[in-house]
């Protein structure tokens, strides 16, 4: 005889809003009662809201091209949350063995009451539930949210990783479980944030091969190029915007915040609050307006450059201390 | 309160402290047959090599992010493994360490040992709840290393690292083979492996560096002594994998004449040869020529087949430690 195995959290909001993996992050820890932080603190604080990166042709894959593994265990790390996660190719040998450790990770963190994160169809999506035959085959359903609907939606456990689009399987495979919390010192978390923020815009991500991204600092200078020479994916480019003009309004937020608790702040503050109104301008014109993008991003450019420059004199003695490696805690 | 203690496992300081502990390991659980350089070899370590400026001792377990090289090397033996690690004084760390404790007994009771940042890597192979320990193999000492579970991790260096080995999936010969050499390539066309430092040098820089710091005089011996050791077994583990394999491939026999050739060149490479320094620089540079010829077949080789791992973008690979 065998029996099905089914559990499903309840009561858990996710909710898309140009923020891929922070929306799905932000809904796990919120139900899990491991964070009340809003959505523009917790894109601060885990340095997400911080790092951009797009690929040469503003193709709509640039919002999710960064190292998921590394930039999500810190995100977590540096606000204190416990978590494990990995990443590989779906056409590996070993992805039948990690597939099986992965299901069963996700089940056990369902069986603990938190939901877990996944890559699937294109996007990060919150597991929170699953149905399974009882008899170690192996089989059964996933469920979860992706934030664009209430609904619950499910998928077939052999579609983890690749998805359902059978003509488009994708090359990775991704989940993370979160494990526990430890409370951390919000202003000390903050202050990290603001060295992360600098080591971002100066790094390139290792990941991504320089002849097709632009990170950091060089994100602006792609732009413009690429809309110059009229080579860019229109669609992409429109989502590729719209995601970075959510990420620094938020930033515009979180650097408030932080003008709140420290007045010296204020400087970096208010040159993130000219950046999101720049991304605003940016969201109100079509993707054709080469001209008029263009003299955006680059004053856009000017005023982030303003704002780090400020971030740097705010922590410069633990910018100091970090001599040719910023980001290294 | 229970206890394991795995006799039959029995590591022995050869080769890289990495590999001398996974041969170990996995010998011991059945789980590996055939000499040392094959699994050397066909995990790739043979061919990691790294030097810092200074030729410092580090430079020998310096060959990259572990997390990145080691989990490689074990997924093309077809291995799922699990590992941890990071900077101990992160605040994070202490709930990381009793969350591996758990699993490291975990792995003991399956009968399967663990490798762990001594420094060097070593095996844990023992566990004993009533007094709260953990046993470990360093592979020069037939004593065990004794480790408290709260001091697990925690050592002179800022970082800890355990690795757990998993179940297998067969892979073809042909594809370990083909992806050790693959990686042997990237190894050797990748200058620094640990960015933003550019203090330590991979592959076909690690070369250059020796040989400036010999010529600037500027050099720690011990260390160098130490990385000379290291290489040179490594270069023989390469000969005689590629020895045992060279009847897949026309590149590989070839491959197989330079690794000879290069065999007899660092015979006697070392701070005490008589020729001295400007001997042991012109035999480095011999060296590094025909591996780098050896290199070219190799790339040779892999051009004849798709790579997908290595012509798609990942979402995971190198980062800089944060």
């Amino acid at each position: 005889m065998t029996s099905l195995m089914v559990n499903t959290l309840q009561g858990i909001q996710m909710k898309a809003e140009s923020r891929p993996y922070l929306d799905a992050m932000h809904a796990v820890l919120t139900h899990a009662g491991w964070t009340t932080l809003f959505k523009p603190m917790l894109a601060g604080m885990t340095v997400n809201g911080f790092r951009m990166a797009v690929h040469r042709r503003l193709t709509a894959e640039s919002v999710t091209a960064y190292n998921w593994h590394a930039e999500h265990f810190l995100a977590a790390d540096f606000i204190g949350i416990l978590v494990s996660s990995k990443a590989e190719f779906t056409f590996r040998r070993t992805f039948p063995l990690y597939r099986k450790e992965a299901l069963a990770d996700i089940c056990a963190s369902i069986d603990r009451g938190v939901a877990a994160i996944c890559w699937h169809n294109g996007q990060f999506v919150a597991i929170v539930g699953y149905e399974q035959v009882d008899n170690g085959s192996c089989s059964g359903r996933l469920y979860y949210v992706d934030g664009r609907s209430d609904e619950v939606q499910s998928f077939d456990y052999m579609d983890f990783g690749i998805g359902e689009d059978r003509a488009n399987p994708s090359p990775h495979w991704y989940y993370q479980i979160f494990e526990g919390y430890i409370p951390m010192d919000e202003a000390a978390v903050m202050k990290e944030s603001f060295l992360q923020a600098i080591f971002k815009w100066e790094m390139h991500d290792g990941t991504l091969p320089v002849t097709d991204y632009a990170c950091g600092e060089a994100v602006y200078d792609a732009i413009v190029h690429a809309l110059s020479s009229g080579d860019y994916d229109r669609v992409g480019a429109s989502e590729t915007f719209k995601c970075m003009a959510a990420a620094k309004q938020d930033l515009a937020v979180y650097m408030a915040e932080a003008e709140r608790r420290w007045p010296a702040a204020g400087e970096a503050a208010k040159h993130y609050v000219r950046v999101a109104e720049l991304f605003g301008s940016v969201a109100a014109v079509g993707v054709d307006q080469v001209d008029e993008l263009c003299g955006f991003f680059r004053e856009a450019k000017q005023a982030e450059t303003q704002a780090v420059e400020a971030l740097r004199l705010l922590v410069r003695e633990t910018l100091d201390n970090r001599f040719h490696d910023v980001g290294l805690r | 309160m229970s206890s394991v203690y795995l006799d039959n496992i029995r590591m022995k300081r050869e080769s890289q402290s990495f590999t001398d502990s996974l041969y170990a390991i996995l010998t011991a659980a059945d789980l590996f047959e055939g000499p040392k350089y094959r699994l050397s070899g066909l995990s790739g370590m043979a061919f990691k090599f790294a030097v810092h400026e200074r030729l410092l001792p580090l430079s020998v377990t310096a060959y990259g992010q572990w997390g990145l090289e080691h989990a490689a090397a074990i997924d093309n033996l077809g291995y799922l493994s699990i590992s941890d690690g990071g900077r101990t004084r992160h605040l994070t760390f202490r709930r990381y360490q009793q969350e591996a404790i758990r699993w490291i007994k975990q792995s003991l009771d399956r009968g399967v040992g663990l490798i762990y940042w001594i420094p060097e890597f070593g095996v844990i192979h023992g566990y004993d709840d009533e007094d709260g320990v953990f046993f470990i193999q360093d592979g020069w000492s037939r004593e065990d290393h004794i480790v408290l579970y709260d001091n697990l991790g925690l050592n002179f260096t800022p970082f800890w690292n355990v690795q757990m080995i998993g179940q297998k999936v067969d892979v073809p010969l042909e594809e370990q083979v083909l992806e050790s050499v693959r990686s042997a390539v990237h190894d050797w066309q990748t200058p620094f492996k640990l960015l933003p430092d550019k203090e330590i040098a991979s592959g076909k820089l690690a070369y250059d560096f020796f040989i400036q710091a010999l010529r600037s005089g500027i050099y720690d011996e011990n260390g160098g002594r130490y990385i000379l050791d290291s290489y040179r077994y490594a270069r023989h583990e390469i000969r005689d994998y590629l020895s045992d394999v060279k009847g897949l491939w026309p590149e590989l026999a070839e491959a197989h004449l330079y690794y000879e050739e290069l065999g007899h060149h660092i015979a006697e490479l070392s701070f005490d040869y008589s020729g001295g320094i400007p001997e042991m620089i012109d035999k480095l540079t011999a060296a590094a020529q025909l591996e780098d010829q050896a290199i070219q077949q190799f790339n040779k080789l892999s051009a004849r087949y798709a790579d997908p791992s290595r012509t798609t973008v990942t979402r995971w690979i190198t980062h800089s430690a944060r």
